[in-house]
Order: structure tokens, then C-alpha cells, then sequence
């Protein structure tokens, strides 16, 4: 409904001191939003989805190809969601090969994911590219509050030997701006929370021990400004406002909780204390930030490692006590790789979640995963032989209504994956002509077949 | 588990179009050098767009490399997927006819559609940036399609210059002239062309197949493509293999060498050479006294059994070392 005012895209609740919060595409907004973008097209939001250490192929695959039939075992948790995603098989990272670098392919694959640079061997002289997202927030970086949002989990040390003489800033950025520069992931809930509904700035100790003390959220802050705007809002926008205030309003108690048990468990650990200690927890909170940064266009673009290469994270929450890059290295044993393949599964479980609110998320006549390029992937395909190609690769939501979804498609092998990332810069109406070692477009994902030629 | 130690011996790039039961056979000869370490073969690309003839050369490159494994995976066929797809002869469907005692099939075919092949030019950079450099050459057997194209790839002559140091050809000209011109104009390294002379003074033995190559395996693939391809007993001119025999053993003397000079194809595919000292173009030419040489070489090479190969996991070059360890000041 529209009340006849209309309301700038880019509105603020605003508190005094700590609080800004964009908000979701309101009805009230429509008119602002044809003026200011493509006619009647909400933008388009495109997210990085990275799991470490490969893939068990043979539950990654299915045995067809085209149109989704019974999902394969690891991708099982989407299936509710298989008429939004295609599955693309047969893309190649060259550039994580070898290439005369010898061993590293964990430091090299992930650090090469988004560049499509052969990164340099070299604990102290990094150098990579800039990666295709970068060049993105560059260029439309401004429309938003935030050009891009970096996201990680679990490593953030950006000096070490990560694998054979690889920088841990290769195995634990996704995103670089430049050669030199890469953009470290934020891993703590809280530190996310507050730069995405605070002023911009982190909180200090003095600020967070305050709100702390009187149990205040984040909305008290700006309650004068809700009630403002509630009254110039029609029903459908108000319950659409309500909705999403109580989704900040949860992830601020996830938040609250994590940091209350993460006290109790151990006064004195040395992660922040927002970091809950459980995977799915902090998985989920997460990305229910990364679906309110989306929703009120926050940003468009969000990388999120979700562990890094090389990990050896157990998940002992569902029974696997043994790290993870040590399970991968299965030299073809079936226990080995039934644990594995466990552990894939255990991760798209939680990215089922996420896209299950991206779903549920709706923008005008559609759903905010409609409007969204959502690529869940890896860097290796089978981890035991370090291959890079036919790397595990998903997208989810039609990117604007573009993609054919449903389905998986098989490009030519070798296909390099940069090909692909040509094809989604354009739909963020950034193309460009070369990225990477790209040989062109991934052109075919909107029609019935991709083009071999 | 062995390893290598310095670098490997030369990565070749083979690229044909099949179209003749010589340039079948010398994807053997190839793998003949390999198994005696005289080079590597790289990749293996096809000029024309044909699945059952990709898939026969795909099928060859498993029978010699072995099942894929760990850190020995078999590349992908590079496949042209415009032009015509030209004549399938007979020879490369008779070897998946063969069926072991239990029914199933001695060679599969891999090869069914499009995608389970790769785009040429993407192979040749992909394979050349994994080489050594000056550690790789070509070999051209058949029409210079794919090698034209490839001129015109981003980064391609640079790559070619850096990481080959020479051209075999043994150039179909006639089937594809645009293409053989661009080559002979623009190809960055040395290029040695396969005379006619030396083209009709090398001929394969026919009899070979029923006493080498059946001693050396009796379920060789080459038995029956050679059989099928034309009706026994026939012998075969070998161009292709006496360049790919070149390539891999330039020092050997089997063949003559001109002076180098330069070729220039006219539009009705006639060529001609003109020596020159700048020229960057030489012919091979037969020597009448190492012709049975020649001819017993390219038998043993084609007979051979396959050798796969040894995991080469090569020392990191000077320049991409990592850092050394900064040493602990005390």
C-alpha cells in the first residue's frame, strides 16, 4: 500500500548516539525505488558462500543432469528449496593448480577463489589481486551503506604459514581490494551486529557496558524514529516493519545468549565473547545478519568464509571428533569418507537455514532469494587428490529473475570459474570484458542449455 | 614411491584432427617417447569437431596413462566444437567393439557429449602455464585450425614464447589454408615443417600390427583401429609420426634439416620456402641412410607397452620459493 508519501529508499532509524537501521523495501518506497534504480527492479544481491577442504563428490553430484530429480545426499537439506537453485559442474580453478609452486593447493585455492590470480608462494610478501566482488563494490559500493561485507568463522590471523609456505592471509580472506590488501572477515556476531544497526563505528567498552547494564536493545534506541514512521505507513508496511525489527530483535538475543554462555563456560577464553562456541549457532547468526543486511539493502554483496582451507575444526556435535582436513586426506577409506561426507552434509544443513529465510524474506512481489545470486562452493573439489576442477558449485535465487533454476548444468571441462563470475557481474550491472584467466562469459544459465561452444 | 629430481623432460602438445591412420598412430609414438622419458605428453587437442574421434584419442590417453589417481590425473581432449566433424573412419569405433571374458567392454569410451570435452585454447593455456619454461613444444598433425585460434587467445603467443621452444608440423595445409598462413606468419617460436620428401620417403609397416604391437599386447587399441581403417595389408605414409619422432629427439639425426628460411603459403594452398637467414622456418627432409632406422624406430615406439608414469613432483623454481625461514636473532 502506498500512503501517498514516499519514502526514500535509503531511510534510516536513527538513535542518538549508537543506532542507524536501514530498513526492508516498504511499499512506501515503490515510487523512490523506480526513480532511483532500473524501472520496478529491486536491486540485485550477490553472496560467497566458501566451505573449506572440498567436497566427497560422489554425494555432491548428482548421477543426471537438467532437471532436478532427487537431490544428492550432501545437498539433501535443499531440497525444499531445488527449484531455486542450479547446480553448475565442471568449473575450473587453473590458478589454484600448481603451476611449478609445488605443494599448497589449500593456500592457493582459496586464495585464488575470487581473484582468479595464481597467488605468490610467500609467508611475508603476499600478493594476489584485486577479487571480481571488490570490483563490484566498487562500482555500485555506493549505493548501499556498506560497498561489501566480509564474514568468516573461525581464523582471522593474517600472518603465519596457513599450508606450504602459503600466508595465512591467503587460507583466511576471500575478499582482496588489491594485491596487497585483503579484507579480513569479521567473525564475532557482536562486532557485526554493531557495525551493521550501530553508528558505523564499533562500540566502546563504556558504550556496550551501558546499553548492558539497563538490558536495553538496540530498538529502544530508536523508538521515536519507529513511531514516526509507523504512523506514515499503511498496514501491510507497518506489519513488514514489525517483522523486521523483531528479526534484529532475535539476533540480538542470539547474540545476548551466546555471550552469557560463553561467560559461564569460560570467563577467561580469548575469543570474543559473541563468538558462540557452537557451529550452527554462529552459523545461524550469521547469516541472519547477512538476510537484514540484504533486506534493508545494506549492502549487496557479502562474502562469508565459512571455515578456511586447511581447517581442522572437529564436530564433535554430530558425533565427529576428528578435524576435518585430516578426515579429507581419506586415501579412499569408507569410514574416512563417511565422516566427510558428514560433515558436507552437517554444513549445507545450516546454509539450508539461511536460504529458507531468504525464501521466506519477501521484496515487492517476490522473495528476497528471488533478487539474490547466492553461490555456495569450494575451492576443491575431491580433497584426497586436491583437484581444481569441477569445483562444487551451487547458486541459489535467480539473480533478478535471470537464472534457469532448478537443474544442474554441465559446462565444458576446464571451464574456468571465472567464466562464471563474468556472467554475475553482469547482472550486477557491472560487466566487465576479462577477470581473472575468464575466456568468456558462462553464457546458457538463463536458457534451456549452456552454450559449449 | 619414486621421485623425479630437475626437470621433467619437454611437455608436448599434440593437436590433430585424426584424419589419417598416421596421426592415429602417433599419439602412440608419442607415448612411446614418454615410457623412454624423451618428453611428457601434456595434452592432446583435436582440430575438428567430432565426439567419436575425441573419444577414440581420449580412450588412447587412459590406455597409456592408466587409471586416473592421485596427482596422475588423465587431461580432458581438447575439442574444436566449430567446422565440419569430417569422416568417421571405422578405426576409431573397432577398438570399443573388444569385450573381456565377463562381457564387459576392454576400452570405454568417455567421451559422449560436448562438455566431457575441453575447449583447446583454454588446454593450451591451462597446460602451458604448468610447464617449465622452455621446456614444451608442439606438434601439429593435421590442419592448422586449432594453432591459428590459439594465436588469437589472450596472453597466447606470449605464453608459446615463454614456455615452448619450437613447432613440429606435419600441416594438412590444404584442409584449412587461412589457418596454415596465420601459423606460418605468426607462429612466435621456430617452426619445422615436414617436407613432402620426407612425407612419402617414411612408410609405417603394416605387418608391424600383427607381430609388434600383438606381441606387446595382444588387446592393443591400434590393433583393431588399424585393422578397421583400411582393408589388410596395407603400409602408411607417416608424416605425423616422423614429426612427432622429431620433436621429441631433435638431436638424433633421423632427418635432414634445411636452412632456415621462410614458408609462404599462397591462397590456393601451394607453398613454397625461401631461405633466409632471419627466417624462423625450416624443412625436414629424409636421409636416405637412416630411413629403415627411422622406420624401425617409429615401430618400436608405437609397439610399446604403456609405462605409466611415476608421480614427478618437481622442485619449486629458484624464483617461486617460498621465503626462507627468517633466521632467530639472538
Amino acid at each position: 500500500m502506498i500512503t501517498g508519501k514516499t519514502l526514500p529508499r535509503r531511510t534510516f532509524l536513527r538513535g542518538v548516539g549508537t543506532a542507524a537501521i536501514g530498513l526492508p523495501f516498504l511499499d512506501a518506497m515503490a515510487p523512490a525505488l523506480r526513480a532511483s534504480t532500473a524501472p520496478g527492479k529491486p536491486p540485485i544481491r550477490m553472496a560467497f558462500f566458501y566451505v573449506p577442504n572440498g567436497e566427497i563428490m560422489d554425494a555432491w553430484n548428482p548421477s543426471y543432469e537438467g532437471k532436478f530429480q532427487e537431490l544428492p545426499r550432501t545437498l539433501k537439506a535443499l531440497e525444499p528449496y531445488k527449484d531455486d537453485m542450479i547446480q553448475i559442474s565442471n568449473l575450473t580453478h587453473n590458478t589454484g593448480r600448481a603451476l611449478l609452486d609445488g605443494a599448497g593447493d589449500h593456500g592457493r585455492c582459496s586464495g585464488s577463489y575470487l581473484t582468479g590470480i595464481q597467488v605468490k608462494k610467500s609467508l611475508v610478501e603476499i600478493k594476489n589481486g584485486i577479487s571480481f566482488d571488490q570490483i563490484v563494490a566498487n562500482r555500485i559500493g555506493k549505493e548501499t551503506r556498506f560497498p561489501s561485507i566480509e564474514l568468516g568463522m573461525d581464523d582471522a590471523r593474517q600472518a603465519g604459514d596457513c599450508d606450504s609456505g602459503y600466508s595465512c592471509a591467503y587460507t583466511n580472506n576471500l575478499a582482496w581490494r588489491g594485491e596487497t590488501q585483503p579484507l579480513p572477515p569479521i567473525l564475532d556476531p557482536r562486532a557485526l551486529f554493531e557495525r551493521l544497526f550501530g553508528n558505523g563505528q564499533p562500540m566502546t567498552p563504556e558504550e556496550r557496558a551501558r546499553q548492558s547494564k539497563y538490558r536495553r536493545s538496540i530498538l529502544d534506541f530508536v523508538t521515536d524514529d519507529t513511531h514516526k514512521l509507523e504512523s506514515n505507513l499503511g498496514p501491510t508496511d507497518r506489519r513488514k516493519l514489525d517483522e523486521y525489527l523483531s528479526s534484529i530483535r532475535e539476533v540480538e538475543r542470539q547474540i545476548e545468549r551466546a555471550e552469557k554462555d560463553n561467560k559461564q563456560i569460560d570467563p577467561h577464553m580469548d575469543k570474543p565473547y559473541g563468538v558462540p562456541s557452537d557451529f550452527a549457532e554462529h552459523f545461524r547468526m550469521m547469516s541472519n545478519m547477512i538476510a537484514i543486511a540484504f533486506q534493508a539493502d545494506q549492502t549487496r554483496i557479502v562474502t562469508f568464509l565459512v571455515t578456511h582451507e586447511g581447517t581442522s575444526r572437529a564436530y564433535r556435535e554430530i558425533g565427529i571428533p576428528d578435524g576435518h582436513h585430516p578426515l579429507t586426506h581419506h586415501r579412499n577409506q569408507p569410514d574416512l569418507m563417511e565422516k566427510t561426507r558428514k560433515i558436507n552434509e552437517y554444513h549445507v544443513q545450516q546454509f539450508a537455514g539461511f536460504i529458507e529465510k531468504m525464501k521466506t524474506t519477501k521484496e515487492g512481489d517476490r522473495s528476497l532469494l528471488d533478487n539474490s545470486m547466492i553461490v555456495y562452493g569450494a575451492g576443491l573439489s575431491d580433497p584426497n587428490a586436491h583437484l581444481h576442477e569441477d569445483l562444487p558449485t551451487i547458486i541459489v535465487g535467480k539473480g533478478g529473475n535471470y537464472f534457469k533454476t532448478g537443474r544442474r548444468v554441465l559446462a565444458r571441462r576446464e571451464t574456468p570459474m571465472c567464466n562464471l563470475f563474468l556472467t554475475m557481474m553482469d547482472r550486477m550491472g557491472c560487466p566487465v570484458e576479462h577477470f581473472g584467466d575468464s575466456t568468456g562469459r558462462l553464457n546458457g544459465l538463463d536458457a534451456d542449455s549452456l552454450d559449449l561452444a | 614411491m619414486q621421485f623425479g629430481r630437475g626437470k621433467p623432460s619437454a611437455g608436448a602438445f599434440y593437436d590433430s584432427d585424426f584424419s589419417t591412420i598416421d596421426s592415429v598412430l602417433a599419439q602412440a609414438v608419442l607415448h612411446g617417447l614418454q615410457g623412454r622419458n624423451d618428453c611428457r605428453v601434456a595434452i592432446v587437442t583435436m582440430s575438428r569437431p567430432n565426439l567419436a574421434v575425441a573419444g577414440f584419442a581420449d580412450m588412447i590417453e587412459r590406455y597409456y596413462r592408466g587409471p586416473a589417481a592421485v596427482f596422475a590425473q588423465v587431461p580432458p581432449m581438447g575439442m574444436r566444437t566449430v567446422g565440419q566433424p569430417g569422416e568417421t573412419s571405422a578405426a576409431f569405433t573397432a577398438p570399443f567393439e573388444a569385450h573381456k571374458l565377463d562381457g564387459t567392454p576392454v576400452y570405454v569410451n568417455n567421451v559422449k557429449r560436448v562438455r566431457d570435452t575441453a575447449d583447446p585454447d583454454t588446454m593450451f593455456r591451462n597446460y602451458l602455464e604448468a610447464q617449465y619454461d622452455g621446456n614444451g613444444f608442439f606438434i601439429l598433425a593435421g590442419p592448422a585450425t586449432n594453432l591459428a585460434a590459439a594465436l588469437d587467445f589472450r596472453g597466447m603467443k606470449e605464453l608459446i614464447v615463454a614456455k615452448t621452444t619450437y613447432l613440429v608440423a606435419a600441416c594438412n595445409i590444404k584442409a584449412d589454408v587461412k589457418a596454415a598462413q596465420k601459423v606460418f606468419a605468426e607462429w612466435p617460436v621456430p617452426v619445422y615443417l615436414v617436407s613432402d620428401e620426407l612425407a612419402g620417403a617414411v612408410v609405417f609397416p603394416g605387418a608391424s600390427i600383427d607381430k609388434e604391437f600383438t606381441a606387446a599386447n595382444p588387446d592393443s587399441p591400434f590393433i583393431a583401429a588399424y585393422k578397421a581403417y583400411k582393408k589388410m595389408p596395407y603400409d602408411t605414409p607417416a608424416p605425423a609420426m616422423a614429426a612427432t619422432l622429431y620433436a621429441a629427439r631433435p638431436k638424433e639425426g633421423y632427418f635432414k634439416v634445411s636452412d632456415a628460411g621462410t614458408v609462404a603459403i599462397r591462397d590456393d594452398g601451394q607453398m613454397s620456402f625461401s631461405a633466409s637467414t632471419s627466417g624462423k622456418h625450416r624443412l625436414l627432409m629424409p636421409d636416405a641412410e637412416k630411413k629403415d632406422k627411422v622406420v624401425q624406430t617409429l615401430v618400436e615406439l608405437a609397439s610399446a607397452k604403456p609405462v605409466i608414469q611415476q608421480r614427478f613432483r618437481p622442485p619449486v623454481a629458484e624464483d617461486k620459493k617460498a621465503d626462507a625461514p627468517v633466521e632467530k636473532k639472538p
